[in-house]
């Protein structure tokens, strides 16, 4: 997991006997629900019953019914009080054994990558061999909880003694007490939401409309021809009814997209943020198997990647220092400053499209030689050459459920690493030359996740 | 209807060994006489339709008929998935694409009600306890899949009852996908007070004292949870949600639904139950409500020996830790 990794002496990657050194994690394989849009096909699905299925069909799919995993480590975003111990009651919810433990983690929309990097680190260390890293989220079963005053009266009348102090309790009440309150993802420190504050970082970086519904097209695009191509007949399982991600549009153009009304930064001069650039809210659950490269050939098991290196990142959104979402333009100059990589050493590169926006500033960002200097003491990383973007397009057209993308994105990208490596090796080329891919996932709180896989 | 669980009465307490004959004898008794439905029943119309049909229905003990129709009644159905959903959720399952066997017993019920709610059938629907169940599932049955389902009355004979005798039926249904049978179950019923002369006579079981076993688990009941599952189920005799209802039965409180309690013992074993078993439920004393049981999930591998195999499987008890009563007696044997 650090620079000192020796190059691995890789070889197919789609072969079980492939030899890597020791101290290693790889992307097995992976499993995700087609991902519903809110109120649609999962509505009555909760998180449990998703990660739930995700792990089943994870198991069914590798052929680990019964077997001991290492640790399960997975998380929601929204989260009721009653899930408290999500992973382990989706582990045995499963035919894992119920042996293997597990671990409820939550880093906001960064949740599964991080249980992934968790769980890399340690195979790599040799403290486990395998492990699963997931997420669910629903948008549609989210917790409703009631009015703070309510809250703690209740709390109260269950300490109160007497029936006066509990009359009196209850007098305090008032109707709009009562209410219910839906729970929202607005940032708690400022009280904007995500999106506004996405339009404050696109004004920032003048990210245009024309950029932000590029991305989106080619996210829909991509993700459509991924489909076609029969890239996620090992990485989706249908559930209820749904075989295709919902929020898909195949079909879409950029005059469909042109013509959407904006919904983000409307007190803004020029408001650019759509619902067509930005993600839908969405329900769906994603799962990863992680293992040593001995665990996986003992189990006749591909290693699709090697886990090199991650890095995380937070930046100061509070006082206006930095956009919410702009982690990844820090954590993936650092990640691959560590490693003395350059962008042109990568051959994919995966941004989490919270909004188009984040890819356009994010991308700008490691353009821009001031900005790198400045915020990073870096130079700049240079142009990314968009064709090696999101290739299997990514958020706006899959949709995000929140705690699920980390694993979307590690499982795809591991497999078209592989598959590259795999057509790399069949045009002649060397088994040494390595293929990379870098992630990029952003998160509330200013947070953000950068990983790199080597094929 | 199927009262669940208890009387009060001596044969509460011993579970009935005779009862519930192996599941998968039963299609060998089609009636050939078969009346096909536009759908499976609602259970609440007939139930009005029971009520509606004064005397007879409610609690007589003198009945007209002597015999069980020579018909079954059939109906195609899917299984619904938001009521899917509340039933998995309710009974501590997880909701996903398949159904619990339990929720294809709730939703094939309204055919078994109306074939026990026809002006031939011997017995009164609404005073009937349901004594017994064995689902044998070949496979788990899909949401969204569509199937058939078939109901037909077997086997009435007269059963000791405290001091007198009562009447026993089993309700046999088969579910199919195509020609594919997915789905077994027989349900056995009682009717405590009616006593029909000429029948086959069964021996009064004998069983051995209840030992409660080592609880892996337990659950509070409350009246709130009765009225879910009457809702998910559409079993809403009131006897499980009306208090002033279970008095007029003589119970001191409402009991739960025999096949809740036995779903959500289903529950505690959780996916180790496999997608192809045989799954006996033998109902007790009754769950008086509010209360707390206690579960015991226990492996076993002699759990089948009604068919004189030994099948590996679970047995899953559901008891009353206070007054170490049984509840529940059932087994899953793996196929």
């Amino acid at each position: 997991m650090t620079s000192t990794t020796p190059t691995p002496s890789a070889t197919s990657p789609d072969t079980s006997a492939v030899v890597r050194p020791s101290g290693t994690a790889v992307v097995v394989g992976g499993n995700r629900t087609p991902f519903a849009k809110a109120g649609g096909h999962y509505a009555g699905a909760s998180n449990l019953d998703m990660l739930t299925t995700v792990l089943d069909g994870l198991v069914a799919r590798l052929g680990l019914a019964g077997e001991r995993i290492g640790e399960v480590r997975a998380g929601a975003v929204l989260n009721h009080s009653k899930d408290f111990n999500l992973a382990r009651e989706a582990v045995l919810g499963t035919t894992l054994a119920p042996t293997t433990p597990a671990v409820t983690v939550q880093r906001a929309c960064a949740t599964s990558i991080e249980a992934a990097w968790d769980l890399a680190n340690k195979i790599t260390l040799g403290q486990i061999s395998s492990g699963i890293a997931g997420g669910a989220d629903s948008t549609s079963d989210a917790p409703i909880v009631v009015s703070e005053r309510l809250r703690h009266t209740l709390l109260k009348l269950n300490r109160a003694r007497t029936v006066p102090d509990r009359l009196k309790l209850v007098g305090q009440l008032r109707p709009a007490d009562l209410a219910p309150v839906a729970p929202n993802v607005n940032e708690p420190r400022t009280g904007l939401s995500m999106g506004e504050h996405q339009a404050l970082t696109n004004l920032q970086w003048q990210v245009t409309r024309e950029a932000q519904d590029a991305v989106a097209l080619a996210s829909h695009t991509q993700l459509a021809r991924a489909w076609e191509d029969g890239l996620f007949d090992d990485l989706v399982t249908p559930f209820r009814g749904l075989t295709r991600d919902a929020a898909l549009r195949a079909d879409t153009t950029a005059e469909a997209l042109a013509k959407l009304r904006t919904v983000f930064g409307n007190d803004h001069p020029e408001p650019t943020m759509t619902a067509g650039n930005s993600t839908p809210l969405s329900d769906g659950a994603a799962a990863v198997l992680l293992a040593s490269p001995a665990w996986a050939a003992e189990h006749g098991l591909p290693a699709l990647a090697r886990v090199v290196d991650a890095e995380a990142a937070a930046v100061d959104f509070v006082h206006g220092q930095e956009g919410l979402l702009m982690g990844g333009a820090y954590a993936v100059p650092r990640l691959l400053a560590r490693q003395g990589l350059g962008l042109d050493d990568i051959d994919l590169v995966e941004i989490h499209e919270a909004f188009a926006g984040v890819v356009v500033a994010t991308t700008t960002a490691w353009a821009d030689t001031t900005f790198c200097s400045e915020k990073l003491g870096l130079p700049a990383l240079g142009t990314l050459d968009t064709d090696k973007l999101n290739v299997a397009g990514s958020s706006l057209a899959a949709g995000h459920p929140f705690a699920a993308t980390g694993a979307r994105i590690v499982a795809t990208l591991a497999t078209l690493l592989a598959r590259r490596k795999a057509a790399l090796i069949a045009d002649g080329g060397s088994p040494d030359t390595p293929v990379r891919g870098l992630i990029s996932v952003c998160a509330a709180g200013g947070q953000a996740v950068a990983m790199l896989l080597e094929a | 209807m199927s009262r669940d669980g208890e009387w009060i009465g001596d044969w509460l307490d011993e579970p009935g060994a005779e009862t519930a004959e192996r599941a998968s004898a039963a299609s060998d008794a089609v009636p050939e006489r078969i009346e096909t439905l536009a759908a499976v029943p609602n259970p609440g119309a007939v139930y009005l339709g029971a009520l509606g049909r004064a005397g007879r229905a409610i609690v007589t003990t003198s009945s007209l008929t002597t015999s069980l129709p020579d018909v079954a009644l059939r109906a195609d159905l899917t299984l619904d998935r938001e009521r899917l959903d509340a039933y998995a959720h309710l009974v501590g399952e997880r909701a996903l694409d398949t159904a619990p066997p339990g929720f294809v017993h709730v939703s094939v019920f309204g055919l078994q009600l109306a074939l026990m709610g026809r002006g031939d059938f011997p017995l009164p629907m609404l005073g009937m306890v349901h004594v017994a169940n064995r689902i044998e599932q070949l496979r788990p049955a899909g949401v969204g899949e569509t199937l058939t389902a078939t109901t037909w009355a077997r086997r009435l004979v007269s059963r000791p009852v405290g001091d007198g005798m009562g009447t026993q039926v089993d309700l046999v249904t088969e579910v199919r996908a195509g020609g594919e049978l997915v789905w077994q179950g027989v349900s056995t019923y009682l009717a405590r007070s009616t006593q029909i002369s000429g029948l086959t006579v069964l021996d009064r079981p004998e069983h051995p004292e209840f030992v409660a076993p080592t609880p892996t688990g337990g659950w509070d009941t409350t009246l709130r949870l009765s009225k879910d599952y009457a809702a998910v189920s559409g079993d809403r005799n009131p006897i499980h949600t009306s208090r002033l209802a279970a008095r007029g039965f003589g119970y001191r409180s409402t009991i739960a639904h025999g096949m809740d309690t036995a779903a959500r013992a289903l529950a505690a074993l959780g996916p180790r139950r496999g997608d192809a078993f045989t799954w006996s439920v033998e109902f007790a004393a009754p769950v008086l409500v509010p209360g707390r049981v206690a579960v015991g999930v226990e492996r076993r591998d002699d759990v089948d020996p009604a068919d004189g195999g030994t099948r590996a499987g679970y047995a899953l008890t559901v008891w009353d830790p206070r007054r170490g009563r049984l509840h529940v007696a059932s087994t899953l044997a793996h196929a």
